[in-house]
């Protein structure tokens, strides 16, 4: 049976001397001192999990959390510093799909190459030779040199080796962020197919949504260790609101209320005030304050921001509709900015609302561009009413006619 | 280790060995004459120095020659290219269940191949020199098998020690120089002075060299004693050298 067994890993860096000599001849010019690491961080921290065959792992969390330490070191890359892992079948691997692909060679020399150096015998790869060329629609193209390829190509390619070398348990790191929509769900389905005939998944990701519909069991690494794992919804719903809480951990005691008097930190306002949004108007597009708004129309949401100190980093500002309920309807972001002067204003226009009548909130935020936490975030203060909006049903009500 | 896991090994290599001959040669003219060219043009040069400025008057000098040649060129090439092992192929460190232990074994059998390829211009030398081929040739591949067993000790070594000391490539690369000129390629080891022969003796090369021309030659069977003394050197050395490859390997990627 096919089977990842990770049994309180702890995994350790370690961390030298930034003079640490990188030559033989400084190494000997001190003595060869120096040579030893400093110290360590421990990057994973008694970290146990199994996925069975036939089962998806999703594991989720902040970057730097160890999710892909986690995943090289099941993939065997570096042993553990303490723990156990192992895995009972062959691995297959969908990480930095595209390396070990060399362009002067054929398209079937790099698959026979790659296809060995994911683990298969050359005979082995003899037998899936069809499937694989099949799979990535290159049967036209499979003797030609892989630089005469497109990206899409090359990467359709790389895929379909990685899928195909009949992995029994397969690491997973967000690779599917890349290439077009169709070629994404192809992926996706592939690995669903995968995962129904019995292949052990770990599946790393950033996306939270994903991670829920797809996992048949989520663990979320905070640190290095495990926060929490089991049912999808439970672990996303305690990591959201982790990020919710360490933001209101960063949220100032003192109370610092808005001008306009609505807003009370840790009630509706939360985050560390760093950087801190003020005077949030909704203009209609024309620019007039509105409240209401037909859903054919535009808005336009206008804030303004005082950093005293500008944060080092790039911020993200972002703009978000919800339900009077507080289900999120819509949010979008602002590009990772640096902040240069100790305040300013910022604004996002939604050209179109296409809501169903009915009461809503807006929402905005400022948050560093890593999301650690939030520099500010108005949580439903901001009322916003869908009116005239014709007859139908469901949350959206775009303009329509019938002929 | 497993039947299925040597295999492996055994595919991953005939693969690696032949990624790096088909990059060698692709889209370049000469194709597979530049395995000979190096060594054809080194033969020239030697030829002239030692065959008219300063004269050795070592019967059959061009075989004499060429056979140093190509046995050094092997060793050398074999161990510069190890040395770029593991920093060479990044990508392939990082791919989950890689055996990285497969690496410096490719550099050290593509140059072999390379050897075999020119070793027909070496035997047109032989017959163009009127020097009889001798059923003693037979036992070549066990000479190349010594010098593969010596080569790939040391191939293991450098590729780890280059992961962490980054200069190893310069001073492999001088200390290489050094031993050309301290391995019998282009003059007789007899002219060394019996009072240093002991210590001459200790570079492998001088016992390898001396063996292939005995079969090439002098059509004779090499003296056993120092290629077994070699082999065993060789295997002992390696075991060590995979030893420290292996335990060195769980951080390349970390170094890398």
């Amino acid at each position: 049976m096919a089977a990842i067994h990770v049994q309180q890993v702890s995994k350790s860096f370690r961390r030298y001397d930034r003079n640490r000599p990188f030559t033989l001849q400084e190494a000997a010019l001190r003595g060869f001192r120096g040579l030893a690491p400093q110290d360590a961080f421990w990057a994973l921290r008694d970290v146990s999990l199994q996925v069975t065959g036939g089962e998806m792992l999703g594991v989720i969390g902040r970057n730097g959390a160890g999710k892909t330490t986690l995943l090289r070191l099941v993939g065997g890359i570096g042993l553990p510093d303490r723990g156990n892992i192992r895995v009972d079948g062959r691995l297959g691997a969908l990480i930095d799909l595209g390396a070990g692909y060399h362009p002067e060679l054929t398209g079937r020399e790099n698959i026979y190459l790659n296809a060995v150096i994911s683990g298969l015998t050359r005979r082995e790869t003899r037998g899936v030779l069809d499937e694989i060329v099949a799979f990535a629609e290159l049967e036209d193209f499979i003797d030609s040199p892989l630089r005469t390829y497109s990206s899409g190509m090359q990467l359709r390619l790389a895929f379909a080796v990685a899928v195909n070398v009949r992995p029994q348990v397969l690491l997973v790191d967000e690779v599917l962020a890349v290439g077009d929509l169709g070629f994404q769900r192809k992926c996706l389905e592939r690995i669903q197919s995968l995962r129904e005939d019995g292949v052990a998944i770990l599946y790393v990701t950033h996306d939270l949504e994903q991670a829920q519909r797809s996992c048949d069991r989520l663990i979320w690494l905070n640190k290095g260790r495990v926060a929490a794992s089991g049912q999808p919804a439970g672990v996303v719903e305690s990591y959201r609101s982790a990020i919710h809480h360490s933001t209101q951990q960063n949220t100032p005691t003192a109370a610092a209320v808005d001008d306009a008097g609505i807003l009370e930190l840790n009630v509706n306002r939360f985050g560390s005030q760093e950087v801190a949004l003020s005077n949030v108007r909704l203009l209609s597009l024309a620019g007039q304050p509105v409240t209401t708004l037909p859903p054919e129309l535009g808005l336009r949401v206008c804030m303004d921001w005082v950093a005293a100190q500008p944060p080092r980093g790039e911020v993200i500002f972002s703009v978000a509709v919800h339900s009077a309920d507080g289900a999120l309807l819509s949010e979008v972001f602002s590009p990772p900015t640096t902040l240069r002067e100790p305040s300013g204003q910022v604004q996002a226009t939604l050209e179109r609302l296409d809501l169903a009548p009915g009461s809503y909130a807006v929402v905005v935020g400022a948050y560093p561009a890593d999301w650690a936490y939030a520099y500010d975030y108005h949580w439903l203060v901001y009322p916003l009413a869908v009116e005239t909006a014709p007859e139908g049903k469901g949350p959206l009500r775009p303009p329509y006619h019938w002929d | 280790m497993t039947t299925a896991t040597l295999i492996h090994y055994r595919d991953l290599l005939i693969e690696l060995v032949q990624r790096d001959m088909r990059l060698r040669y692709k889209r370049s003219l000469l194709g597979v004459l530049w395995s000979l060219l190096n060594p054809l043009l080194q033969l020239a040069v030697f030829s002239l120095i030692f065959g008219l400025v300063l004269p050795l008057n070592i019967p059959h000098f061009p075989v004499f020659l060429f056979t140093g040649l190509l046995a050094w060129n092997w060793f050398q090439t074999s161990l510069v290219e190890a040395t770029g092992a593991i920093v060479d192929n990044r990508e392939l460190i990082r791919r989950p269940g890689f055996p990285t232990v497969v690496l410096p074994l490719v550099p050290v059998t593509t140059n072999l191949l390379h050897l075999l390829l020119a070793l027909p211009v070496l035997l047109v030398f032989v017959v163009a020199s009127g020097i009889p081929l001798r059923l003693a040739l037979l036992a070549l591949p066990a000479v190349l098998a010594v010098q593969f067993l010596v080569t790939l000790s040391l191939a293991y070594g450098a590729a780890a020690l280059h992961v962490r000391f980054r200069d190893t490539r310069y001073l492999l690369g001088i200390a290489l120089l050094l031993g050309f000129y301290l391995s019998p390629v282009f003059y007789d080891p007899a002219a060394i002075p019996a009072a240093y022969q002991a210590v001459y003796r200790l570079n492998p090369m001088v016992s390898l060299i001396e063996a292939y021309r005995a079969l090439l030659l002098h059509g004779q069977l090499p003296a056993p004693g120092p290629l077994l003394i070699w082999a065993g050197i060789g295997a002992a050395v390696l075991l060590l050298t995979v030893r420290m490859f292996q335990r060195m390997s769980v951080h390349f990627a970390e170094e890398l």
